[in-house]
């Protein structure tokens, strides 16, 4: 009889086996003398220990192999956890260092543990860059041991080390380097001292900087810093004649979206970031908005070819001023007089191109630029990207403005993603600051057609050979663009200020070739330029011109002395009589 | 045979215990004499990846230092200032195939293209701007004006 016998139905089947259990073991023991084998006694015994044991060293291991192979544990080669500090470093498309974490060291020195102060103070003072004869009677007139100096390097370090001086200690202090100073700052970005990225690829790669120091290997950027060095050099020169409040300049492959080159001014270096206001750290490519003026000219005009809206051969008379309720639309360059669609565009016409977008219609238009991304925050690495302005009210009016770039705000990214779009083939392809791996192939939706790409490509070229962006031309690099010039709204008159304008140019080269062949976009655009001149054609195109010209070499486009002659005719059109 | 190697006995001990007993204490000598030639392996080991770790502290240092005085600009200013070097004109740019002509003294490249005829109306960058009409009617705050060039 066991206890488990004694109530058969007040208990599951499993705790009456248990119990039935527990109570034959508890009384083996006395069964084993009862019966006269005492021997069997010490082995049950003995089976017990070992029982206990097997179970208990079997939860260990199995407990250990649990962590090994399931906990995660290990997944970073060994380290459990990785300091904030622990980055990759950063480099461009060929591999030059643009951000690396060096170890630095902190000299502590103790008061206390100090024999001789007068020689401590002359071999230090002697051996330590930097380092003030009052900076260290400070630190030993305390009681505490304090920091003299940071950022010491090993040979520094080393080299004080030697001296064996008593209450001199190191500590290590990683460092977050950019040994190219102000190149490519707002594209680089920066980060904090605790290692937390705050601006930048810095900030906006930080997964991928961690995953780099696991695998020791550097994240590597799509810029290449011969061709920043050179839009840098070039924006820096239209500044300094033109004296603009800010400038930002853009270099983009069409067909990969990598941005090649990326320049904000004011300029500020990455490794002295706190030293510079939040206005000369802003990056203006990415996060400032502009009203683009004349450049979405070229959306208006691929959207009307792209919808059958309008051909090479359509005409729009710009005769008059365009007449809309309140308002009048003139003609910068009064033309006076029909014009074809490539007039349009070459003239910069905003009579012709507000009645193409009539004719295009609010619902097209509003979702081409949909399409286009020019109405939603680009997708991209970088985290200081803003979100576009466009009209609350897409009416007739917002129509006719929005069609040659007033009453919409973007930024330069999103411009360039917009006109990349248009001009590789009509896919659009999102930009991004990482290289693309050789070939890449990317998932692309279709915006407009083919045809369109190409009509676009000779337009644009046209505008070059003989409108307003002549200024932009470099020999042999087939190059095409467009001009802008938006005036800016001012707060002061609560009115657009005829004084106050962004003036830009948006190029592409080389615009021959099939659509397949490489194709770089170039933007360069000038905020509130001073001086006589401050329309995009004469302030930002000749150095877009000379950025080309510069910059060709190094994106690998052939300069072509013999490129077959462009047939203007053909943009110009053929107007029906 | 067996038994009587168990039951020898050498001065009254049995002589496999003393065989056991220093082969017991050869074998402890050779692990303690492993045990300490591993060590010094082992601290000979440390001081090498300590040295490598110096060391690859040290070359990313000279990296950041030759990536600092690489700077395109830096480069650029003492091709001008100590070399007298300048950009490159594209009417002297020229590829593999252009060395004969190079070598006879001529231009490495063709001639340029002749730029297609301009027409003189086509850039007026004009200063007066056109701004909106009938601003009586207009709203409090008005368009831009459309000057877009």
């Amino acid at each position: 009889m066991t206890v488990s016998n004694l109530s058969p139905h007040r208990y599951p089947r499993i705790v009456r086996w248990a119990v039935d259990w527990l109570w034959r073991v508890e009384h083996a023991f006395e069964r084993a003398k009862a019966s006269g084998r005492p021997e069997d006694d010490a082995r049950i015994r003995i089976l017990l220990v070992l029982a206990f044991f097997a179970v208990l060293f079997g939860l260990i291991a199995g407990g250990a192999v649990f962590s090994a192979a399931f906990s995660g544990a290990g997944k970073h080669h060994g380290v459990m956890s990785l300091p904030a500090t622990a980055k990759a470093d950063l480099v461009d498309r060929n591999g030059e260092l643009l951000a690396v974490n060096l170890v630095h060291y902190s000299l502590f020195l103790d008061p206390a543990d100090v024999w001789n102060r007068s020689e401590t103070r002359k071999a230090l003072l002697s051996r330590t860059p930097g380092l003030k004869a009052s900076k260290f009677n400070e630190v030993m007139d305390g009681r505490k041991r304090r920091v003299l100096v940071e950022g010491l390097t090993p040979d520094v370090r080393q080299s004080i080390h030697e001296l064996g001086l008593p209450g001199v200690t190191f500590e290590e202090s990683p460092r977050r380097i950019y040994p190219m100073g102000p190149l490519a700052a707002h594209l680089i970005g920066f980060a904090d001292p605790w290692g937390k990225g705050i601006q930048g690829a810095e900030r906006g790669l930080q997964e991928q900087l961690r995953d780099g120091y696991v695998s020791n290997e550097p994240v590597v950027l799509s810029i290449d810093v011969r061709v920043q060095a050179a839009l840098e050099e070039e924006l820096a020169g239209a500044v300094a004649e033109f004296h603009p409040k800010a400038a930002v300049g853009l270099i983009t492959n069409i067909h990969t979206g990598e941005i090649i080159a990326m320049a904000s001014l004011p300029e500020f270096d990455p490794n002295r970031a706190s030293k510079y206001s939040e206005d000369e750290r802003k990056n203006r490519a990415s996060a400032q908005l502009f009203e683009m003026g004349s450049t979405f000219k070229a959306f208006t005009v691929a959207i009307g070819l792209d919808t059958g809206v309008a051909g090479m051969d359509s005409t729009y008379d710009a005769r008059t001023p365009l007449k809309m309720g309140y308002r009048t639309i003139h003609d910068y360059h009064g033309t006076k007089r029909i014009l074809t669609l490539g007039e349009v565009f070459n003239h910069s016409s905003n009579i012709g191109t507000a009645k193409l977008a009539l004719g295009i219609g609010v619902d097209r238009l509003k979702s081409y630029y949909d399409a286009l991304g020019l109405t939603r925050r680009p997708r991209l690495e970088l985290f200081e990207t803003a979100s576009p302005l466009t009209p609350r009210d897409w009416n007739d009016d917002a129509l006719a403005s929005v069609s040659f770039g007033h009453g919409i705000n973007v930024t330069p990214l999103a411009l360039a993603q917009a006109m990349g779009c248009l001009l590789n083939g009509g896919t659009m392809v999102p930009l991004t600051i990482l290289k693309r791996p050789m070939g890449y192939q990317g998932e692309a939706q279709r915006v407009v057609s083919e045809d369109t790409s190409r009509a676009m490509l000779r337009i644009m070229r046209g505008n070059v050979v003989e409108g307003t962006g002549r200024k932009a031309d470099a020999i042999g690099l087939s190059v095409g663009g467009k001009t802008g010039t938006g005036e800016k709204y001012d707060p002061a008159i609560k009115a657009y200020s005829n004084t106050r304008q962004v003036a830009s140019f948006a190029a592409v080269f080389p615009t021959d070739g099939p659509l397949e062949t490489p194709r770089y976009f170039v933007l360069i655009l000038l905020d509130e330029p001073t001086g006589g001149a401050r329309t995009g054609g004469l302030v930002a195109a000749p150095a877009v011109g000379r950025v080309i010209d510069r910059s060709a070499r190094f994106l690998g486009v052939p300069r072509q002395m013999q490129r077959p002659e462009f047939d203007i005719a053909a943009v110009r059109g053929r107007p029906a009589l | 045979m067996i038994a009587a190697l168990f039951n020898h006995r050498t001065r009254g001990f049995r002589t496999i215990n003393i065989l056991a007993f220093a082969v017991l204490v050869v074998i402890a000598l050779v692990v303690n004499l492993a045990k300490a030639y591993a060590g010094r392996e082992v601290r000979e080991i440390a001081r090498t990846e300590r040295k490598i770790n110096e060391e690859g502290k040290r070359i990313r240092l000279l990296k950041a230092e030759v990536a600092h005085l690489e700077q395109p600009e830096r480069l650029q200013r003492l091709a001008k200032t100590v070399l007298g070097m300048g950009p490159l004109s594209p009417m002297r740019e020229g590829d593999i195939n252009s060395l004969p002509a190079v070598a006879a003294g001529q231009t490495p490249t063709g001639p340029v293209p002749t730029p297609t005829p301009v027409s003189d109306t086509a850039l007026e960058e004009v200063s007066a701007v056109p701004v909106v009409a009938d601003l009586n009617d207009a709203p409090a705050v008005p368009g831009p004006s459309e000057t877009g060039q």
